[in-house]
């Protein structure tokens, strides 16, 4: 009874906050409140309190059902995570009205998208975080959000609509757009002619949000140009919302093949760009789409232990990727520029706190022990099987190390006090899952997943790829080789969609 | 002319628009060819599960005639909503874009959105900018 007023609830706190400007920063608080007790509420003995259900007492062949699964469980979790860690960012600052309602919006979306087992509702939420992340991408109207989330709507905007068409193609087939009765026709009749296409529709329409390569060249500017804040959240939890939708597809269609190497062209493309990037945004920016790699790699080994891992490093990189963009954010606000070199150049500048930061989310991302990097990628590269699997998965891994030796220079002293950093308390919220994320996920999945995390070998190999990616940082620093930029505008990035879509047919068409 | 129906009209639109957005320069050009594109997507949603002999799905007519289904129908009044949403604010940006630039091209507005990008404003063009906003705010 309960799961449909979730989503609805932010709304309403949103619609609030606009009637009564002065309580905005209040209605944040109250969402927050609710989310965690919903949270609670799940893992307590009143879960019950959440059972599915087909919104408005249709039946589950047309109604839209909603239901609390583990995957929306953890991506719940997720978004409690990130939403404390930007309310409490968010809570010393002065805040527009337009900005919370946007805000309360995004994260009803979020949680909407995470509970609907619909395949049209899923497009209308997808198509409201594509306007809510529009608008708050360039909330400070500076030009280059403005062009940058212009970019994203166009983009976003034909992905959804191939996606549309992939629903049609659902419907027209199936008569119904439940997951369910979807997944019943494909396991009927797994040969039918309809499936490639609409396979093919729905995921190149989805990737276009997913953050993956080829399809979203509009991420390192929308990413990137954003204020702190709404990077954090659309890095962490918006792009999963893609993943989400990813992994609830890849249990309607058989897709192990064409995930693994999308998951590998997006790996490898971000780390590569990350590599060269000189901006610190524009760096972790790439960086989402090579971890989107990661995930979508996990789901095509289409195992228990590694859905798990996919779980836990959505849980992860929420976690770290949130604070390395808050911290960015801040030592923005302390020099007055991203430029890696230019961060160097003026470290003394930037708060201690800020810098420490940053070095917790660098140990993290690159995957060292014991931070939770290391802890959710280690499932991974157990469950990740074929050695093309595992040579991208170490490929992403080194990238990643080889791009974050850059930030390196920027922890040497001199440590002196300098300025307080306001975004303290949001890096303590988002320490605690990267400090202790053992207990978490023991509980979480089970003691079965822990297990490769305590494999020697696989904490000896992590730390081998941090050390060749040092080494390739050095190898590269004098090379100074430069990936082309021009990618990123707005007439290739349409092409890109296009031309991706024929490629995930024709790939599909032969199996 | 069997060929031509619903279907076949929303892929051709869809064509059409794909390649505008690709090929033509002008901004506003391009947001037509979206429109397009949403568009398509839309007949193609009314379309599936309907046959020319069929009645509309609202109060039938004529005795024993099929009824087109009403689902896809209704699905499509949330598509529309959405894709006036997007048209109506990239319009607005649109509009912003050419109050700074003076120009609707594409290439133009890229190249110096780049520029812009390489030489970051400088801070007290900063500081001017949030001033102007805490004025707006004051009024």
């Amino acid at each position: 009874m309960i799961l449909p007023l979730l989503p609805l609830s932010h709304i309403f706190l949103g619609l609030a906050a606009i009637a009564w400007k002065r309580s905005a920063r209040v209605t944040l608080l109250v969402a927050l409140f609710l989310d965690v007790g919903l949270v609670a509420v799940a893992f307590s003995p009143a879960a019950h309190l959440l059972s599915p259900i087909a919104a408005g007492g249709w039946t589950d062949a047309i109604g839209i059902r909603l239901a609390l699964d583990p995957l929306a469980l953890d991506f719940l979790l997720l978004t409690v995570l990130l939403e404390s860690a930007v309310v409490v960012y968010l809570w010393r600052q002065r805040l527009r009205s337009t900005f919370v309602i946007l805000l309360q919006f995004l994260v009803g979306a979020v949680i909407a998208l995470v509970l609907t087992q619909d395949l049209f509702n899923t497009y209308v939420i997808l198509e409201l975080l594509t306007l809510v992340s529009f608008l708050l991408v360039a909330h400070d109207r500076r030009t280059l959000q403005i062009w940058a989330s212009l970019k994203y709507l166009i983009l976003a905007s034909v992905g959804m609509s191939i996606f549309l068409l992939g629903v049609g193609i659902v419907y027209a087939n199936v008569g119904s757009l439940g997951l369910a009765a979807v997944a019943r026709a494909v396991a009927e009749s797994p040969n039918a002619g309809w499936i490639p296409l609409a396979a093919a529709l729905l995921v190149a329409g989805v990737s276009v949000k997913a953050g993956i390569l080829t399809f979203s060249l509009w991420l390192p500017d929308a990413h990137s140009a954003a204020p702190a804040a709404i990077s954090a959240l659309l890095s962490g939890l918006v792009i999963k919302m893609g993943v989400v939708v990813l992994i609830r597809l890849s249990g309607v269609f058989p897709l192990c093949t064409i995930l693994q190497i999308l998951g590998a062209v997006t790996g490898i493309g971000g780390a590569i760009y990350a590599m060269s990037s000189k901006d610190l945004k524009r760096m972790l920016a790439f960086h989402t789409l090579s971890q989107i790699g990661y995930l979508l790699i996990g789901i095509g080994a289409a195992s228990d232990l590694a859905a798990n891992g996919v779980l836990a490093y959505a849980l992860a990189h929420g976690s770290f990727k949130a604070l390395l963009f808050l911290a960015a954010g801040a030592a923005y606000d302390a020099v007055g520029s991203t430029d890696i070199a230019e961060l160097i150049r003026s470290r003394h500048r930037i708060p201690l706190r800020t810098r420490a930061a940053l070095l917790l989310g660098t140990l993290a991302i690159v995957g060292l022990p014991p931070f939770d990097g290391y802890i959710a990628k280690a499932p991974l590269l157990a469950a990740a099987h074929g050695w093309a699997n595992q040579i991208v998965l170490l490929l992403v891994g080194i990238g990643t190390a080889a791009s974050f030796a850059k930030l390196l220079p920027l922890f040497r002293g001199p440590y002196r006090r300098v300025g307080a950093d306001p975004a303290w308390w949001s890096y303590v919220v988002l320490a605690l899952p990267i400090v202790l994320f053992l207990p978490i996920e023991r509980a979480l999945f089970g003691a079965a997943f822990v297990r490769p995390v305590m494999n020697w070998l696989i904490a000896v190999e992590s730390v081998a790829v941090v050390a060749t990616g040092w080494l390739v940082h050095r190898i590269h620093r004098r090379l100074a080789v430069r990936a082309p930029e021009g990618l990123f505008r707005l007439e290739p990035g349409m092409f890109a969609i296009l031309a991706g879509f024929v490629t995930i047919y024709v790939l599909l068409r032969l199996g | 002319m069997d060929w031509l129906n619903g279907t076949t009209i929303a892929m051709l639109l869809f064509a059409i628009g794909a390649t505008a957005l690709i090929v033509r320069k002008d901004l506003v050009v391009k947001l037509l060819a979206l429109g397009l594109v949403n568009s398509s997507g839309i007949l193609f949603l009314i379309s599936i599960r309907f046959r020319p002999e069929m009645e509309a799905p609202i109060l039938p007519t004529r005795a024993g005639m099929p009824i087109a289904d009403p689902l896809p129908q209704a699905l499509v009044l949330s598509a529309i909503v959405i894709n006036f949403a997007i048209l109506a604010l990239s319009l607005v940006f649109v509009m912003l874009l050419v109050e700074r630039y003076h120009s609707t091209d594409c290439g133009r507005i890229e190249h110096a959105v780049e520029v812009d990008r390489a030489a970051p404003e400088s801070r007290s063009a900063r500081e001017d900018e949030s001033a102007s906003r805490q004025d707006e705010e004051a009024r």
